[in-house]
């Protein structure tokens, strides 16, 4: 423990004069207690002409209120003076200190010892007295302190708030506070503060306590759970020890809560902005498909009736259009798709699912799209349930068939394979076409990556991407399988309901 | 003659031109609206057999404009939407709306959603089987499609009621999923396990005593919906009003 006279603290002068101003109080005091004493003797002697009995309660009673309004040192001396004026003024032979008789002996030391003993007593009792003030008010402080504390400026940095608060209820000179998680020192002080940034931080980290005599410094550690989380530096700190542990637990709890109000804070404003993101998105899709519902409308009725007797090229050019149009309408649903849940910065909806419900689900989902091509799923009955976000699950399983009927010659086999391994359910997608080289298949999965057998530009290269940044929030695998000429099989993994803890 | 009169509520001018001139050709007669207040308004002056009605449109939008025309009317409806999402189609026909077409659609299947939203079921249900529920307080009239429980009166639209004369014509029999959305939507439905949940939830809601606990529409998991009919026995003149 650091005891340390801090060179640079011209405190000892105010110790100094301190212990002058109460010297010349208590003599003010003895004073007044022997002009009490005095007085009794004038009036009682010169006077009433009254008896040593009576005179001698006079002096008790006297000496009983110097003690309860004064303390030990004056009624002391009072009890002595009393004694010496008992002696001189009203035990025969008057107007001398000796050659009384015993008895009138034992009776002025039996005065001086009650007076001693009544003195004592009452300077106890006042002292205890003045003990359960000071507690009284140490407790009314904590008690005002923890109100404020719970009753912090939210916009206000909260630390800065809790020395404001103790040194405010505590009428300290100074407090300082080091907030060990942002390693920042706050201050509040009415007098200049000594240096203490590095005992301050010391105390935090060692958790040990620093106390300074000389200048009425005293650092504690703040913990919580046994574990140091800042320090309190506090200076002219008259409170008793059992109050000042409660004020560290005061400011432990103040802390801490700062602390996760903090993180709720945060988590407030990543939802605020995932939810602007969201609206966002939605107003550019509401603003492309509008027109692109038109056009839409207007090829697909062209063309789907034969009465409106279009000639046979204008029925190709109509065509073009309409495939112009549903590609356009993908990329966007595509380009949308990835900016929603780009980054694994949005929320999860897991739910408990059978495998077969997502697959098929997600075939008819595709249905308008297959061309009548005939795909093949095999699952089995078995299959435990899994827990995902249902529809992202779909959406995966839709891109990857989406690309199977793709890429593959039209009429080929395309099929869907479900199987439990391990605590995984795997999916799937086989189809017949060319496959995928070694060097691509690392690529084919980022953004934007359009397959070499592509030369229509039938994808849109973000089916791929948008499965696998599903695939990584769940915390799963998505892999392909292929050799050139032979084929791709795409494969991704699900976590089965009930394994970690979860429905 | 007219195939039926038709209202679109879109803020789009050109889906609205498109529309106008696509159902015009096949014998529809169209009025639009630009907005949920036009749209009620117009609805208000003349009868219409089925609204045409965009999700995502400014002012009132689209499932508040459902939720308005429901409150009074029984005229079908089919919304358009953008977002392709379970929550949204759920939240339209919650809403109210018979059907859902996801922009940008085709025109061949706008017109065979319109034509399934706007059959109707040619078998009535027997009556026999009516009185037995009369006598459980449930008051089926079908020629106004009023129902009445407990003095609660409500009155079905016309999905509704064909989706409950279908089940009330086969009681205590489990009807599959398919086999309901076919004969009550169309032969190009059987997959919209959706439809069904939104649809049973709005007929419980106005034919149960208590929907939270439904004792006649009954689901059947995995399978389909059943309707019980109560059995005379017993308890059944103590549970008549």
């Amino acid at each position: 423990m650091a005891e340390t006279a801090h060179p640079a603290w011209p405190e000892t002068h105010f110790v100094f004069r301190d212990f002058f101003r109460q010297a010349l109080h208590v003599a003010g005091r003895v004073l007044a207690s022997l002009s009490l004493i005095a007085l009794i003797t004038l009036v009682s002697y010169g006077l009433l002409h009254v008896n040593a009995a009576t005179t001698g309660f006079f002096y008790f009673v006297a000496i009983l209120t110097i003690a309860t309004a004064g303390g030990l040192v004056e009624s002391t001396i009072a009890s002595i003076a009393a004694m010496l004026c008992l002696n001189y003024f009203f035990l025969p032979p008057i107007a001398t200190l000796s050659g009384a008789e015993p008895q009138n002996w034992v009776a002025l030391f039996a005065f001086l010892a009650t007076s001693l003993i009544a003195s004592q007593l009452s300077a106890r009792a006042k002292r205890r007295t003045k003990e359960a003030i000071d507690r009284q008010h140490e407790i009314e402080r904590l008690y005002s302190l923890s109100r404020a504390l719970l009753l912090t400026d939210a916009t206000r940095p909260m630390p800065q708030q809790v020395v404001q608060q103790i040194a405010q209820a505590f009428e300290f000179p100074a407090v300082a506070l080091y907030d060990r998680h942002r390693d920042e020192i706050h201050r509040a002080s009415k007098e200049d503060m000594p240096e203490m940034e590095q005992q301050l931080r010391e105390a935090a980290l060692r958790s040990t306590v620093f106390v300074d005599h000389g200048s009425g410094l005293t650092i504690q550690p703040v913990r919580l759970g046994g574990r140091p989380i800042g320090s309190l530096g506090i200076l002219g700190s008259s409170i008793s020890e059992a109050a000042l542990q409660s004020l560290l637990n005061l400011v432990a709890i103040g802390l801490e809560r700062a602390l996760s109000q903090e993180a709720v804070n945060r988590a407030e404003v990543a939802r605020q902005s995932e939810e602007l993101k969201s609206t966002l998105l939605d107003a550019i899709a509401h603003e492309f498909k509008t027109p692109l519902t038109s056009i839409k409308a207007v090829t697909t009725d062209l063309l789907s009736d034969p009465g409106h007797g279009l000639l046979q090229h204008q029925r190709e050019l109509v065509t073009i259009a309409d495939e112009g149009t549903d590609r356009l309408s993908k990329l966007v649903t595509d380009a949308i798709q990835l900016a929603r849940i780009e980054g694994g910065k949005f929320r999860l909806h897991r739910q408990v699912h059978f495998p077969s419900s997502l697959l098929s689900a997600a075939l008819r989902q595709m249905k308008p799209f297959m061309d009548g091509r005939e795909i093949k799923v095999s699952a089995a009955d078995d299959l435990p349930l899994v827990w995902v976000d249902g529809e992202l699950i779909q959406m995966v399983i839709t891109h990857l068939l989406d690309n199977a009927l793709k890429y593959s010659p039209s009429g080929s086999p395309i099929s869907i394979d479900a199987r439990s391994n391990q605590g995984r359910v795997t999916i799937c997608v086989t189809d017949q076409g060319p496959g995928i080289a070694e060097e691509e298949q690392s690529r084919i999965f980022h953004k934007f990556h359009r397959g070499k057998t592509d030369p229509i530009l039938k994808g849109t290269g973000m089916g791929l991407a948008i499965a696998r940044e599903i695939m990584d929030a769940h915390g799963e695998q998505i892999w392909v399988v292929s050799d050139p000429g032979k084929g791709a099989e795409f494969c991704f993994s699900l976590p089965v309901a009930g394994r970690s803890g979860h429905e | 003659m007219s195939a039926g009169r038709v209202l679109v509520i879109d803020d789009d001018p050109q889906i609205r031109r498109a529309m106008r001139a696509s159902l015009t050709a096949r014998d529809y007669q169209v009025s639009d609206a630009r907005t949920g207040e036009e749209g009620l308004e117009k609805l208000r002056s003349a009868g219409y057999d089925l609204v045409l009605l965009d999700m995502n449109m400014p002012g009132m939008g689209g499932i508040e404009t459902c939720r308005l025309i429901r409150s009074s009317s029984d005229v079908a409806i089919i919304m358009l939407t953008v977002s392709n999402s379970e929550k949204d189609k759920v939240e339209a026909l919650d809403a109210g709306a018979d059907d859902y077409v996801t922009k940008p659609f085709s025109m061949p299947e706008l017109l065979a959603r319109i034509r399934a939203t706007l059959r109707r079921l040619p078998q009535p249900p027997d009556n026999t089987d009516l009185k037995q529920l009369a006598s459980q307080g449930v008051i089926i009239d079908l020629s106004s499609r009023q129902i009445t429980v407990r003095g609660r009166v409500s009155h079905l639209t016309a999905k509704e009621f064909d989706l409950l004369s279908y089940l009330l014509a086969r009681p205590n029999k489990t009807i599959t999923h398919r086999e309901l959305l076919q004969a009550v939507w169309g032969p190009d439905y059987g997959d919209e396990l959706e439809y069904l949940r939104v649809f049973v939830n709005r007929l419980r809601k106005k034919i149960e005593p208590d929907p939270s606990k439904p004792q006649f529409l009954l689901t059947e998991a995995w399978a389909g919906y059943r309707f019980d009919f109560p059995r005379p026995g017993p308890n059944q003149k103590a549970s008549g009003p």
